[in-house]
Order: C-alpha cells, then sequence, then structure tokens
C-alpha cells in the first residue's frame, strides 16, 4: 500500500513544479500514530530507508549520512528529533529527501501517506502549550473534514537554534 | 544614455570587464612597486594598462571610464617621459584610479553603463589633474587643453626608452598579438559580406589599433608601422569614405599575414621585422584617396573644428568616433611623417612570406563556463565511483576473470588520469590572490604608520579557484590584524632591538595532501595574559584559565566579537575579522592552526583540504562498520602481542614498536560501535603520523586497499572531530575518511564528555 502512495505522491512531484500549483499542498505523513504535513515545494523525493553510515560526535536525530546517487546526504530521524520512543524502522519507512535554501537532508518517517490540499483558511495557528520540545517545530494545524494534521516549519525543524547549537556554527550560515 | 544593447554588444562588454579586471590585478602590484623603483618596463606596463583601458571603454561609449583613464595616462605619461617626478602621492593616486576602475566595472557588469560613477569620475579625474598641474607648476591657465596635448605628445614621443624585453613579456605579447590578429582576420573576411553594420569595422578597428600599441611598447618599430597603416585605412573605412580599392580587404589580409608572420618571428626569438615593408605600406597608401579634413589639418586649421565637421558630416556612430575623430589628424600626420622616414633606407630582410597555415598560435587558451567545468569534474568523479562499483562488484566475488580483470585495470589507469587531469583544470596558482595582498599591505602600513616588507613564497601553489575566492577575505583579516596588532610600530621595534622594518610572509605550499597557507610576522606576538584577560572578562571560560594550553587560548582570537585591541582602528579592532577567517575556512573544511612566540612573532596556517581530492586510502573495519585511513598517513600495521602493551597509571595504553612508545587510539571508541573484541591482542594496530604526532590505531580488521573520492559530509552536518569527508563504495554504501590529525582529539573530547557525564 505504501508503495502505491509513493508512486502517486511522486506523479505529484514530476509533474507539479512551479510555485502556484505547489501552493496549499502538503506531503504528509504518519509518525507514532499521528498526522503530520510538510510543504510541498521543500520535498525532492522519497526514498525508502537504506542503509545508513552513522557520523560520529552527532545529536542522536542525526542518524548518520546516505548516498543518493552519487550525493552524501545527512538524514534526521523526525521521531527522535521530537524525542519520540524509538521504533524499528520496517519496510514502510520512508526517508523523505529536502531541500532548504541548497542544503539536502533526509527526514525518517514511519510512514508516508499523500499529497494533501490544505488552503489557508483551514490551517490554524500552533497551540501554545509550550510544554514539549516538538511543538516549536509547528507552523499550524491543518483541518481535512475531521482529520487533523500537524503542519511542520520544516526549517525551523532543520535550523533550530538548539540545532545550530549542537551543530557549530554551520547552520546559522544557511539561515 | 539610454541605448539599446544587443546580445553582441553585451558580450563584448562582458569580455571587456574581465579583460579590464585581469589587467588591473595584474599591474596593482606594479604599481605599487613603481613607488619602490621606478623601471621603465613597469612604467610603460601600466601606461598600457590605462591605455587599454582608455580605448577599450572609449569604444564602448563608457565615458567616465574613458576619462579618468584618460587622466590617468597623462600623468603617468609626464612621469614617463621625466616632465614630473614620481612622488608617491601619485602611487596613491593611480591605486585610487584603478579602485574606481574597478568599481566602474562592477557598475558597468551590472547596468551595462557607467553612468552611476559620473560623481566619482568627476572627484578622480579632478585629482589626477590637480596632481598634474600641481606637479608642473605651470600651465594652469589651460584647463582642457594639456590632456588633448598630451595625447598628442605620445604620438610625437613614438621613440618610446628601449624597453629591456624579457620572455614573459614577449610571450603575452605573442599571445595577445595572435589574438587580436585572429580576430581582425576574421573582421576582414567578413568585411565584404555585410559592409553596412558599423560593428565589426568597429571591432576591426580597436583590434588593429590596440595590436599597433603594443608593438609600439615592445619597440617592433617596422610591425607598429605596417599596422598603423592598416589602422589608417581601416579608419577610413569605418568613417564611411569611400576607398581608392574595390576590394581593399585583399590588400589588409595580406597585410595581416605579414604582421601574423612577424608574431609568429618574435615568438622563435627573432626581431620581428616586416620584409618589404616600403612596399607593403605603399601598397595600403593606394587604398587611401587624400581627404579634404587632412589637408585642413596640414594647412593648419585646428584639428577639433575638422573633427566638427567631419562629424557633422556622418551618421553619429557615437562617442567612439568623436574620440578617434580627435585623434586621427594628430595620427594622419605621424603617418605621413612615417611614410618619409620609410623612404630612408629602412632594414630589409629577404624571407619568403610563409604560408596562411603557418600562422597558427603557439600557446592558447580559452575561456569556459565555470559552471560546465564543475559539472564535468562531477561527472568525473561519479565515474570514479562508478568504476570501483564495477571493479569490485560484489558479484565478481570469488571469480576468476583474467580477462575482465585486465579490461578493469586498464580501465582504472584511465580514469585515474582523467581524474588527475580534471583535478588541475580548475586549480590556478595562488599568484594573483598574493600580488593583491601587496596591495592592501601597501595600504595598510601607511594608515598605521608601519614599516613593512611582504615577503610571498610558493606563489606557483596550484588551488582551486572557489577555495581561492573564499580564502581571499580571511587572507585580508589575517594580514590586517599582523600589520595592525603584530607588527610593533618602528620606534618600538628598535626598542625592542629588532629591525625597525617589520617582515610579513605570505607562502602557500603542500602538505600531506593539504594546500598551507602561511601568514607569518615578525611582530610581538600573541599576548596570552590579554587573551585570557579578555576571555574571562566576556565570560567565555570558567576559572583564572591557568589550566589552558597555549593553543586552547589562541583560538580563542577566533570567536566573533573577541578583540584584545584596547582601540578600534580603522583598520582593525572590532573582532569580526578572526570570525570570518574561522567561518570561511569552515566553508572549504579548512582548519587553522595558530603558534605565537612572545615578542618574535605569531604565524598562522590555514590548512586547506584539496577539493575534490581523490586519496589512496586504506579500508579498517570495526565491527560492522567501515572507515578509510588516507594510505600517506599510515607507517606500518600489526597485530600486536600482549608483552608490546603497557598500560599507563591514568589509563593510557601504549604500545612499543622497537624502540618507540605510541598512544593506542581506539576507533571504536570513536566511532562509538561494537568491535569484534576489545582484547587489543585480537586486532591491529596501524601505526599513524600526523605532521610529527604519531600514534596507533586499533581496528579489528583492515579490509584492503582502493582509491578514494574524498565527499563532503554534507554542509549541514559541519565539521566532525576525526572525520575529514567520506566516500562512496562498491556497494553503494558510505564510509567515512579519517582525519589523521584530529583523531586525537576526538577521543580526547569523548574521554571528558564521559567524565563530566558518566551516566551517558
Amino acid at each position: 500500500m505504501s508503495e502505491n502512495n509513493t508512486a502517486a505522491v511522486e506523479t505529484v512531484l514530476g509533474t507539479e513544479e512551479n510555485e502556484d500549483t505547489q501552493k496549499d499542498k502538503y506531503l504528509t505523513f504518519h509518525l507514532a500514530g499521528e498526522d503530520y504535513g510538510i510543504e510541498i515545494r521543500y520535498v525532492i523525493e522519497i526514498i525508502g530507508i537504506q542503509k545508513i553510515t552513522e557520523v560520529p560526535d552527532m545529536p542522536p536525530f542525526i542518524r548518520g549520512v546516505i548516498n543518493l546517487r552519487g550525493k552524501v546526504i545527512p538524514v534526521m530521524d523526525v521521531r527522535a528529533r521530537f524525542s519520540i520512543e524509538d521504533r524499528a524502522y520496517d519496510d514502510r519507512t520512508c526517508i523523505i529527501v529536502v531541500n532548504i535554501e541548497g542544503t539536502e537532508v533526509g527526514l525518517v518517517v514511519d510512514e508516508v501517506s499523500e499529497v494533501a490540499d490544505i488552503p489557508e483558511k483551514n490551517v490554524e495557528p500552533p497551540p501554545r502549550t509550550g510544554k514539549s520540545t516538538g511543538s516549536r517545530y509547528i507552523q499550524g494545524m491543518g483541518k481535512i473534514g475531521e482529520e487533523v494534521k500537524i503542519l511542520l516549519d520544516v526549517q525551523k525543524l532543520l535550523f533550530d537554534e538548539e540545532m545550530q547549537q549542537l551543530m557549530g556554527t554551520i547552520a546559522d550560515e544557511q539561515e | 544614455m539610454t541605448m539599446n544593447i544587443d546580445d553582441d554588444q553585451i558580450e563584448i562588454i562582458q569580455e571587456f570587464v574581465t579583460e579590464s579586471r585581469d589587467m588591473i590585478e595584474q599591474l596593482e602590484p606594479q604599481i605599487i612597486e613603481l613607488g619602490q623603483d621606478s623601471d621603465p618596463e613597469t612604467m610603460n606596463a601600466i601606461f598600457r594598462l590605462f591605455h587599454s583601458m582608455k580605448g577599450s571603454a572609449g569604444f564602448l561609449e563608457f565615458d567616465h571610464m574613458t576619462r579618468v583613464a584618460h587622466a590617468a595616462e597623462n600623468l603617468l605619461d609626464l612621469i614617463r617621459n621625466g616632465e614630473i617626478d614620481l612622488v608617491p602621492d601619485h602611487v596613491n593616486l593611480l591605486c585610487a584610479a584603478c579602485d574606481f576602475a574597478k568599481e566602474a566595472l562592477d557598475s558597468v557588469e551590472s547596468s551595462y553603463s557607467d553612468d552611476d560613477m559620473v560623481n566619482a569620475a568627476d572627484i578622480m579625474a579632478e585629482q589626477l589633474h590637480q596632481a598634474i598641474e600641481h606637479a608642473k607648476g605651470e600651465d594652469t591657465a589651460e584647463e582642457e587643453a594639456p590632456a588633448i596635448d598630451q595625447t598628442v605628445e605620445v604620438g610625437n614621443n613614438a621613440e618610446l626608452p628601449q624597453i629591456e624585453i624579457n620572455d614573459e613579456m614577449r610571450q603575452s605579447f605573442v599571445t595577445e598579438g595572435v589574438e587580436l590578429l585572429q580576430n581582425a582576420e576574421q573582421g576582414l573576411l567578413a568585411w565584404g559580406e555585410k559592409s553596412d553594420d558599423p560593428e565589426p569595422m568597429a571591432d576591426l578597428f580597436r583590434n588593429i589599433h590596440s595590436f599597433k600599441g603594443n608593438c609600439g611598447f615592445f619597440g617592433f618599430a617596422e610591425m607598429e608601422k605596417l599596422a598603423h597603416q592598416m589602422e589608417t585605412v581601416l579608419d577610413r573605412a569605418k568613417s564611411g569614405s569611400p576607398l581608392a580599392s574595390d576590394n581593399p580587404a585583399d590588400s589588409l589580409l595580406a597585410a595581416l599575414d605579414l604582421l601574423q608572420n612577424a608574431v609568429n618571428d618574435i615568438s622563435e626569438g627573432r626581431d620581428g621585422s616586416v620584409p618589404d615593408l616600403e612596399e607593403h605600406l605603399a601598397e595600403l597608401q593606394k587604398l587611401l584617396p587624400p581627404m579634404i579634413g587632412e589637408i585642413l589639418v596640414e594647412e593648419g586649421v585646428e584639428a577639433e573644428h575638422v573633427t566638427a565637421a567631419v562629424e557633422t558630416q556622418k551618421k553619429p556612430v557615437g562617442e567612439i568616433l568623436i574620440d578617434q575623430g580627435k585623434a586621427s589628424p594628430e595620427q594622419v600626420n605621424k603617418a605621413l611623417r612615417k611614410q618619409q622616414a620609410v623612404k630612408s633606407p629602412g632594414k630589409k630582410q629577404t624571407k619568403s612570406p610563409a604560408s596562411r597555415a603557418a600562422t597558427v598560435a603557439k600557446k592558447q587558451d580559452i575561456r569556459v563556463d565555470l559552471g560546465k567545468l564543475d559539472n564535468l569534474i562531477n561527472l568525473i568523479g561519479e565515474m570514479v565511483i562508478a568504476e570501483n562499483m564495477l571493479i569490485n562488484n560484489p558479484d565478481l566475488k570469488g571469480l576468476e576473470l583474467e580477462n575482465f580483470t585486465k579490461a578493469g585495470q586498464h580501465m582504472s589507469k584511465l580514469v585515474r588520469e582523467l581524474q588527475e587531469m580534471a583535478m588541475t583544470i580548475r586549480m590556478i596558482p595562488v599568484a594573483g590572490l598574493f600580488r593583491r595582498m601587496i596591495r592592501l599591505v601597501h595600504d595598510i602600513s601607511a594608515k598605521a604608520g608601519k614599516k613593512v616588507d611582504l615577503v610571498l613564497s610558493g606563489e606557483e601553489t596550484e588551488i582551486d579557484k572557489t577555495v581561492i575566492e573564499t580564502i581571499t577575505d580571511p587572507l585580508v583579516h589575517l594580514l590586517r590584524n599582523s600589520l595592525d596588532h603584530g607588527l610593533e610600530p618602528p620606534d618600538e621595534r628598535i626598542a625592542a632591538g629588532k629591525d625597525e622594518k617589520g617582515t610579513v610572509t605570505l607562502s602557500a605550499r603542500h602538505e600531506e595532501g593539504e594546500v598551507w597557507v602561511t601568514v607569518k610576522d615578525d611582530g610581538r606576538g600573541l599576548n596570552r595574559e590579554k587573551i585570557l584577560e579578555k576571555a574571562i572578562s566576556k565570560g567565555l571560560i570558567e576559572g583564572d584559565g591557568s589550566d589552558l594550553s597555549d593553543k586552547e587560548i589562541y583560538n580563542m582570537i577566533f570567536m566573533p566579537g573577541f578583540s584584545t585591541a584596547a582601540q578600534i582602528t580603522d583598520i582593525s579592532g572590532r573582532g569580526v575579522g578572526m570570525d570570518v577567517v574561522k567561518k570561511n575556512l569552515e566553508k572549504i573544511k579548512g582548519k587553522i592552526n595558530v603558534s605565537s612566540t612572545p615578542g618574535q612573532g605569531s604565524r598562522i596556517d590555514l590548512r586547506i583540504p584539496l577539493t575534490l581530492a581523490i586519496i589512496d586510502g586504506m579500508m579498517v573495519r570495526v565491527g560492522d562498520t567501515t572507515a578509510i585511513l588516507p594510505t600517506l598517513s599510515i607507517l606500518e600495521a600489526f597485530r600486536p602481542n600482549a608483552d608490546q602493551i603497557t598500560q599507563t597509571p591514568d589509563g593510557d595504553e601504549l604500545a612499543r614498536v622497537r624502540e618507540n612508545f605510541f598512544q593506542i587510539i581506539r576507533l571504536h571508541e570513536i566511532l562509538e560501535k561494537e568491535p569484534d573484541s576489545r582484547e587489543l591482542a585480537d586486532g591491529i594496530l596501524i601505526v599513524l603520523e600526523h605532521q610529527e604526532d604519531r600514534f596507533c590505531l586499533f581496528v579489528d580488521e583492515i579490509v584492503g586497499q582502493q582509491q578514494t573520492v574524498i565527499k563532503g559530509l554534507s554542509e549541514f552536518i559541519g565539521n566532525v572531530a576525526g572525520v575529514s569527508g567520506c566516500t562512496i563504495l562498491g556497494d553503494g554504501g558510505v564510509s567515512l575518511i579519517l582525519d589523521i590529525g584530529s583523531l586525537r582529539e576526538s577521543i580526547e573530547g569523548k574521554l571528558t564528555e564521559q567524565e563530566s557525564a558518566p551516566e551517558v
């Protein structure tokens, strides 16, 4: 099933190149029982889980690097990023490759679901709980009928202050 | 100026910008040299810079640039002819003119016009004029006139000081000459096809004009004469007057061939004389029917009036024409004089003209779009990986394939050669970068009131072009620091028993697969106490810092906003510079070494990895992880006996190799992996050397040797202690390349981490 979804997602990615048609479109995925979404314009491709080479001295959510057709890109485990309990990778686990201002990063998620259209009016501002580390990266809550998707701010997810401290000073150049 | 700029024009402008930039870059150091010894050769080179710039800018209608270049040219001309003495102010002024030109070029590049520069040009030209006036101390009544007069003088004083021509100059003359002549030839050949378009004609004229100028400066009188005659003909044709022949291009082409032969002659070390010069000049002269303006000028009518008259007579081709129109009467005069001169016995060399085929350039280069080059190099990088995948394909394991192996080896060899070739393409010598610093040092030393000798070495060392761009700013900051903080003022130096002139050395060299760029000064050195004091006051360290090593303390200067300078001068002291150094070096995965001896000076090494380097790697394994060690760093490898191992009281393990003891670093601790066995006797110890430092690395097994293409670990990850990059293996997996230099740091970092947070 996941494979079908991935294929569907890829057609969307492949055919819709320009900004306008990408507006309000989100790639949604499952993570620990919740549905999340990220803006489609950041997404380059979705690949199955593959062998990750660990890099020493990294924060726990940076799982290492992978070879994406000759390019070496770092991989971040989104569960670990939100301090959600680990789960063994399986054949549904996907890596969403995103590109933010020239930096490519792979995001490991439990399962990719679909590309959803969530118009601005259906997006609520993020809740002000301020409790968990995760809520800081929320861009808004997207509603599709009864379903709720947590829309993530990819920029913050990758280049957060905390992240910068962990990664040294490199990251702030990309901001 | 609202002009419609078509693509051709843009191309010409872009070329002009690149060329001018190159020239300025080349000549700026020489201008500074000029202050030290005014060698006629240097003088002429600089003169030529402004002259060509004036010409090209005039052609492209960048009037403000033309004006400034013209003024600078005047000043130089007066100096060259010994009419005025060179004073340091002139050097500064010329430097300022270069700065102006650079700025103007930027403006031209972005907007295809130098209109923005009008105020700057006014100021600059005014300053130059004032300098001339001032130096001459006379002729204050004439405002604009001297400028024109002096141009005429340039023409008249065609007997230039005899220049000592060295091979390098000769070579550059030949390269440039061949190019100009080839362009001119194309122009001539195209002439017949569409003579309505003024563009190719103007281009052709410019080529011949530049060539003539070059010949003049090099003292190739015969070639100059011929080129000049061609120019005269072209000038006439360009202004729309009829020529005496229906097919002038043929005569011109014949003359062009002669020039080409002469250039070849020069490249072979002869004197570039033109056989039967007189005849050819006469041949060209035939093309010229006498012109009314010419006669008028000769009769004593003022040149400008004639020009104006000529101007109104013609379609406005723009200010180029004004410029050239002004010059034309004087050129004609000169030509006439020359023609007479030719009649007196000239040097004649009978030599059969070589065939057209023989007139081929000796040395050629072409400008390539950097993007294309990068793509090529990336592709080759990919190819090396693909080749590895193929040769070391897991499917082939255990098969005996004699022919395949042979073919594979052949391919590996080719791929490797290709790789090496590709690497050298992007590399350019640091000489250009270093020379730029001469100017900087000159300026700063004057500002800071210090006497400095800048010593350059290793200028021929080649570094990747983008890397050179990245380290330009850091070098500027480092030199500033050395000059402003490092070197003492002259009186303080004398008091300390040093030569009052400080020495700053800028050097580049290859060192263990890296390029090291070093800035060294013999100043007062870094002040440990001051840095420490500052660090404590800024709360950057805890305690009194007495437990910190010199190295750790010196590295603090790279923290943002860290400056020990008591006063902020306009040169440095804000504490931004060193931060820039660090940031930029991080970008290219470089490292910085700081060392300093109080009272004797400090030294900063920028260690720059060769980008897209390919190294010989030794693959080692720990548990299920592999890593690559640069083979260059490996001294030996052995399986240790228990009696070779000693444990020190503080927990360090030492291995005895013959007479030496080396600390053992366990790779599994660095990579945080579970090894096959923790018993040293079960694994392999590899003795590694980094600079003076030697130690043993404990691994499970040596897997084998392989060609390794270094890839950066994404910028997102940044620098990792102990890891210099990674590579893609034959099976598509990624393997880390270990950085021998920082392995020790990495393990020390881990140990302190464990001590402070034992629960991890």
